[in-house]
């Protein structure tokens, strides 16, 4: 059975219609991410599988169950924002324990979950400081453990790297697959950047206009893309970085 | 978010059908007042005309004299070395403490026929009329201006200055081509601010006007000398002009977008002569909007200016007896509820239309900055002829009501700018971690607020402490601020006792202006 399965979904906005009926399944443990330029309606998906949207239409379903109706605190999974969305009033401690709060069970240990979480994110040293105080990375980093503190199991994430630079970005990317393996936790992952697509995921998905032109392993869109779209907007782009770098180490001495 | 709950619908409608009912209604109702007037007769009036004139008159004089020396004393706090900034950014802002009609009854104390300066410097003690309307309203709305002022060069970015020397362009050239585009949306805001205020105004004219009457003066005479409310009417109509001009002025100013993100600070070169005649224009001013404060305690507590000049409390005691004191508690009273009531409404009603957006929200924003196109006197006799038969009417809730309609927009905006710079996936955090909206709004967006709210209380607090204008046709006898006490003295020529009671507003709105400063600084460091 899949992770996440979704089927037929549609979301219309006044005359646009930003989900067109769209399907796909996501398997435990796997890494998809979704790739599309902006307005291609991946961050409305995104919404609605955790529950912050509702679809006009189609059902979404997690390990078999419905959850098309379930608010988004009982789906069992999490978000990481593209700007953080981080509590700046509070210590970066306070920020991770603060879901704990509200889980009965859970409340006891919340300082213990959260301190052993910032220490696999490398923050322990800055548990006592702002939000405000550290860098873009940093900040991304305490927003990734406080969506781990409730440990999900599908952690949905909306461009977390747009607004970093690139060295933070390639260390965040391996963070990322590294929490990936160590959690097992089923990962979709928005983004329009083909690079980072290719280099993290276990398979793509390329959205364009509410819907989906092809799923499939970085190899497949690679070698089969199903329509000229996949061909031009994933392959055309790689091609010019390449060539770029290809012409670069030429040029080197 | 997922299905918008029923309740922010709710909240939305009740917020939406409480500014119709204590807005806009009120003010239909004035207007069509005027259907039982012969508002030609009015317009036409002989009285009117010259008032019409005289208004306008006081207002372009006004503006002309306050937005150079505003803009001045601006570029003198942040333009130079001056020193002790701070200080004198607290003395020009310290006529907005005090009621307007004090400055007024200030310059009569100080230049009026038997004048304390008047006498020291042997002056005609002629300051009766036109232009002491307008150095009454200068001194009364120059502090608001150079508070735009202050504000918009504070945040000027310097970026555009530095290319400009790099490609060495004149300085006279940068100012025509950086600074006077860049000034362009603040200045019009300002010129249109302070033109509606003067000419709304009717506490200055009242007092120091002698033979001059203003549009303003007219109408409170009609409404309260003769209980003609459909001239009154008509005249309010008239005043709505200017302000709704500022108003939909600063609108499209404002919905144009400012660009408050500063990239570079301003770089001040030395320059000694610069900075010593800043200095001496900062002192001349700030000495000049001293005087009448000055001339205040000098009159309230010596015996009997200028025959017996001992100190006494005498004068201070006799305008406690009159009823200071029991008007002076209603006053404080009806400021503590207004800023109470104003900050938890501007709050739920600024957190409404910047984070539950939908189309409510956007009329519900226009509806609540709407209050700003109606001056206090038309506000006020809206209210009278709305209100009349309700049980609302003659009660202290009526007062507070309708000063929080007044005073609210500023406030409001001031919590719409807050809340707009909040992540917008805060919430949506919240409930995936399974924190309701309510709980994010307590435990981390109002926790941030603190300030903003603390110094919209003090904007409530304090101009409900000096407003004398929409609240003149609605107090009586028991509900009486203590600010309309200046012009009854005045008329009963109790000139010490109503210097007296210009300065007891005046320390009770330091104390509650000190009062924030101190919390506001315990919340910055606590927020560290």
């Amino acid at each position: 059975m899949s992770k996440l399965s979704v089927e037929d979904l549609s979301k219309v906005y006044g005359q646009k219609t930003v989900l067109d009926h769209i399907s796909f399944e996501v398997q435990a443990g796997e890494f998809l991410s979704i790739l599309g330029p902006s307005g291609c309606g991946k961050t409305t998906i995104l919404r609605i599988l955790m529950g912050l949207l509702e679809p006009d239409g189609g059902v979404v379903r997690k390990d078999g169950r419905d959850i098309t109706a379930c608010s988004p605190a009982e789906r069992g999974m999490g978000i990481v924002f593209q700007n953080y969305a981080l509590f700046e009033n509070m210590t970066v401690q306070k920020n991770v324990e603060y879901a704990l709060r509200f889980h009965k069970e859970l409340r006891g240990k919340a300082s213990e979950i959260a301190a052993g979480l910032l220490r696999r994110v490398g923050l322990w040293e800055l548990r006592d400081k702002k939000p405000g105080k550290l860098s873009g990375g940093q900040q991304q980093r305490v927003a990734i453990a406080r969506t781990l503190a409730l440990n999900p199991d599908v952690i949905l994430f909306d461009e977390p790297m747009s607004a970093l630079d690139v060295d933070t970005r390639l260390a965040l990317r391996r963070e990322i697959k590294d929490i990936q393996r160590e959690y097992g936790s089923t990962m979709i992952y928005i983004t329009h950047d083909q690079e980072e697509a290719f280099a993290m995921s276990d398979r793509i998905m390329v959205m364009e206009a509410g819907r989906i032109h092809q799923i499939g392993t970085p190899e497949e869109l690679v070698t089969d893309p199903a329509d000229d779209y996949v061909r031009r907007f994933v392959l055309e782009n790689l091609q010019i970085k390449a060539e770029s770098l290809s012409r670069f180490i030429q040029v080197a001495p | 978010m997922r299905k918008r709950p029923v309740s922010s619908t709710i909240l939305k409608l009740a917020l939406l059908a409480f500014f119709a009912a204590a807005v806009l209604l009120p003010l239909l109702r004035m207007l069509a007042y005027m259907r039982n007037t012969d508002v030609l007769k009015v317009l036409g009036g002989a009285a009117f005309r010259k008032a019409c004139l005289n208004s306008l008159k006081v207002g372009l004089l006004t503006t002309a004299v306050s937005i150079p020396l505003a803009y001045a004393l601006a570029w003198c706090v942040t333009r130079t070395h001056l020193r002790l900034r701070g200080l004198w950014s607290v003395l020009f802002s310290l006529p907005m403490l005090i009621p307007s009609i004090s400055q007024g009854s200030g310059l009569i104390i100080l230049f009026g026929a038997n004048g304390v300066l008047t006498r020291l410097l042997h002056l005609g003690g002629n300051i009766y009329g036109l232009h002491g309307i307008v150095i009454g309203e200068a001194m009364y709305v120059t502090p608001i201006a150079f508070l735009m002022f202050a504000d918009v060069l504070t945040y000027e970015d310097y970026t555009p200055y530095e290319a400009a020397q790099v490609l060495g362009i004149p300085r006279l050239r940068q100012f025509t081509a950086v600074t006077l585009p860049f000034l362009r949306r603040p200045l019009i805001s300002a010129v249109f601010t302070v033109f509606s205020l003067t000419v709304t105004d009717y506490g200055v004219p009242l007092t120091i006007g002698g033979k001059v009457k203003t549009l303003p003066v007219l109408m409170y005479e009609d409404v309260i000398g003769l209980l003609d409310f459909g001239k009154g009417s008509v005249i309010g109509a008239v005043l709505l002009i200017p302000a709704v001009l500022a108003f939909l002025a600063d609108l499209s100013n404002r919905d144009a977008g400012g660009n408050s993100f500063v990239a570079r600070p301003f770089v001040i070169r030395q320059n000694k002569t610069r900075d010593g005649l800043a200095c001496a224009l900062c002192a001349a001013v700030g000495i000049f909007m001293l005087l009448p404060v000055a001339a205040f305690g000098v009159l309230s507590f010596m015996t009997n200016y200028p025959i017996d000049m001992s100190f006494t409390l005498g004068n201070a005691a006799k305008a406690l007896r009159m009823n200071g004191g029991t008007y002076l508690v209603n006053s404080l009273l009806i400021s503590a509820g207004v800023g109470i009531l104003g900050v938890l409404i501007a709050t739920v009603t600024a957190y409404c239309s910047t984070r539950l957006l939908s189309p409510a929200a956007r009329l519900l924003h226009l509806l609540s900055i709407t209050s700003m196109a109606i001056p206090g006197l038309v506000l006020g006799l809206s209210y009278v002829l709305f209100f009349k038969t309700s049980f609302l009417y003659g009660t202290m809730a009526i007062l507070i009501l309708v000063n929080m309609i007044h005073f609210f927009a500023s406030s409001y905006l001031m919590l719409y700018n807050t809340f707009g710079k909040f992540n917008e996936h805060l919430e949506a955090v919240g409930l995936t971690l399974g924190a309701s909206r309510l709980r994010i709004v307590w435990d981390v967006i109002l926790p941030q607020c603190r300030g903003t709210m603390l110094e919209a209380f003090s904007y409530f607090f304090v101009n409900s402490m000096i407003t004398i204008s929409a609240v003149s046709f609605l107090a009586n006898a028991d509900t009486k601020p203590v600010a309309l006490l200046i012009p009854q003295y005045e008329a009963q020529s109790f000139l010490e006792c109503s210097a007296f009671i210009s300065l007891l507003i005046l320390c009770c709105n330091l104390l509650v202006k000190a009062a924030v400063h101190l919390l506001k600084s315990a919340i910055a460091r606590q927020d560290g």
